[in-house]
């Protein structure tokens, strides 16, 4: 267990993503921000799917829309390169339904559970070692769930279908994004158990 | 200090955070988060590259992601000792017992089994709300937003079913 940890870290350090310290401090940062806006709560996550609280979607079309801006010009201006997941259509929709499932149950994300626990929840606890036996349940049966992945459609983004248009369609879509956000109503769920 | 931050100070800091993390002063690569939890996952059983075809698929991007997700237990544990004030041992959330049950025992199956659905999901689909939904959102990645669609729909169809309708006589 030791060594394989010492080997994590290694494998870090040796890839152009950074040192192992500036990981962690993203790490860290990210962590804060999910719990100073309570991001990691089942009231919040689990609450906007059941519609009793309107945070998680308001702070993320924001997010996404400020995102989308600089990511274009820092990659515009050669400072950041865009790195696109595949679009394999049946691991996505097959993926997203068993996550959506998992989502509203839990009421947490693979990194909001974990700054739940930091908050100790043991109920994110217990969803972190079920989501531990979902990841061994996925490293065994590999071998035969990647036939059900495809079709690989590339690694494609709204934009190829707009060439020329990039920076349109990025502006079109992150200020729809940010009008939707600020015209969400806000409803949020006094948790008394903050208190 | 308050205790919570507004919606769109969370965005703000999160947009900055991801600028930092994409750009080549930081990362040079987006961030993610469930292929650290499967990375985890394998270390703990014991699942090595030279054995599982998936395992050495994911040994570099899953180590990244792995010790990202230690800083996160760390920033959320030091947020909630030192600014927010809100660590305490619980079991089961409020709104779970409004809209679910009080059962310690039930909230505990749930919780395995929606985890355990959550990691299998977001490996199959490749991604989570941290990959997919923000990382490839920001990048207008068509996986992003299929997987956006179906997996928050499929929740909120879930949610109708899993959870007791509010009461009027609660409002």
């Amino acid at each position: 267990m030791i060594d394989s940890i010492v080997h994590m870290f290694s494998v870090v350090e040796n890839q152009q993503h950074g040192s192992v310290f500036l990981v962690l401090a993203i790490g860290f940062v990210f962590g804060a921000i999910i719990l100073y806006s309570r991001l990691d709560k089942f009231e919040k996550m689990a609450g906007f799917m059941i519609f009793e609280d309107t945070l998680v979607p308001r702070m993320a079309m924001m997010t996404v829309a400020l995102s989308g801006i600089g990511f274009y010009f820092l990659t515009e201006y050669g400072y950041a390169t865009y790195d696109v997941k595949p679009t394999l259509l049946g691991g996505l929709i097959l993926g997203g339904i068993l996550f959506g499932i998992g989502l509203v149950i839990l009421g947490k994300c693979p990194s909001a559970f974990f700054v739940s626990v930091s908050e100790g929840r043991v109920d994110a606890l217990v969803g972190v070692i079920g989501g531990m036996f979902g990841g061994l349940a996925f490293s065994l049966g590999y071998p035969w769930i990647k036939n059900i992945l495809g079709a690989d459609l590339g690694k494609i983004r709204l934009t190829d279908f707009f060439q020329g248009y990039e920076l349109t369609v990025i502006l079109v879509m992150s200020t729809i994004l940010l009008t939707v956000a600020f015209l969400i109503p806000t409803i949020d769920y006094k948790d008394p158990a903050d208190d | 200090m308050p205790r919570q931050i507004p919606w769109w100070v969370g965005g703000i800091s999160m947009s900055l955070l991801f600028y930092f993390t994409f750009s080549v002063w930081g990362a040079d690569r987006p961030i993610g988060a469930s292929t650290g939890m499967s990375y985890i996952s394998n270390m703990i059983f014991g699942i090595t590259p030279q054995e599982s075809e998936y395992a050495a698929m994911i040994e570099e991007s899953g180590a990244w992601e792995a010790v990202m997700l230690i800083g996160v237990f760390f920033g959320g544990l030091f947020m909630s000792l030192f600014v927010t004030k809100t660590f305490h041992i619980s079991y089961i959330p409020t709104l779970w017992k409004e809209r679910k049950n009080s059962s310690i025992r039930s909230r505990m199956i749930w919780s395995f089994i929606a985890g355990f659905l959550l990691v299998f999901g977001a490996r199959l689909a490749g991604g989570c709300n941290a990959g997919h939904i923000l990382s490839g959102g920001s990048q207008i990645a068509v996986s992003g937003m299929i997987f956006a669609v179906v997996a928050l729909g499929t929740g909120m169809i879930t949610g109708r079913f899993f959870y007791k309708k509010r009461r009027k006589a609660d409002d």
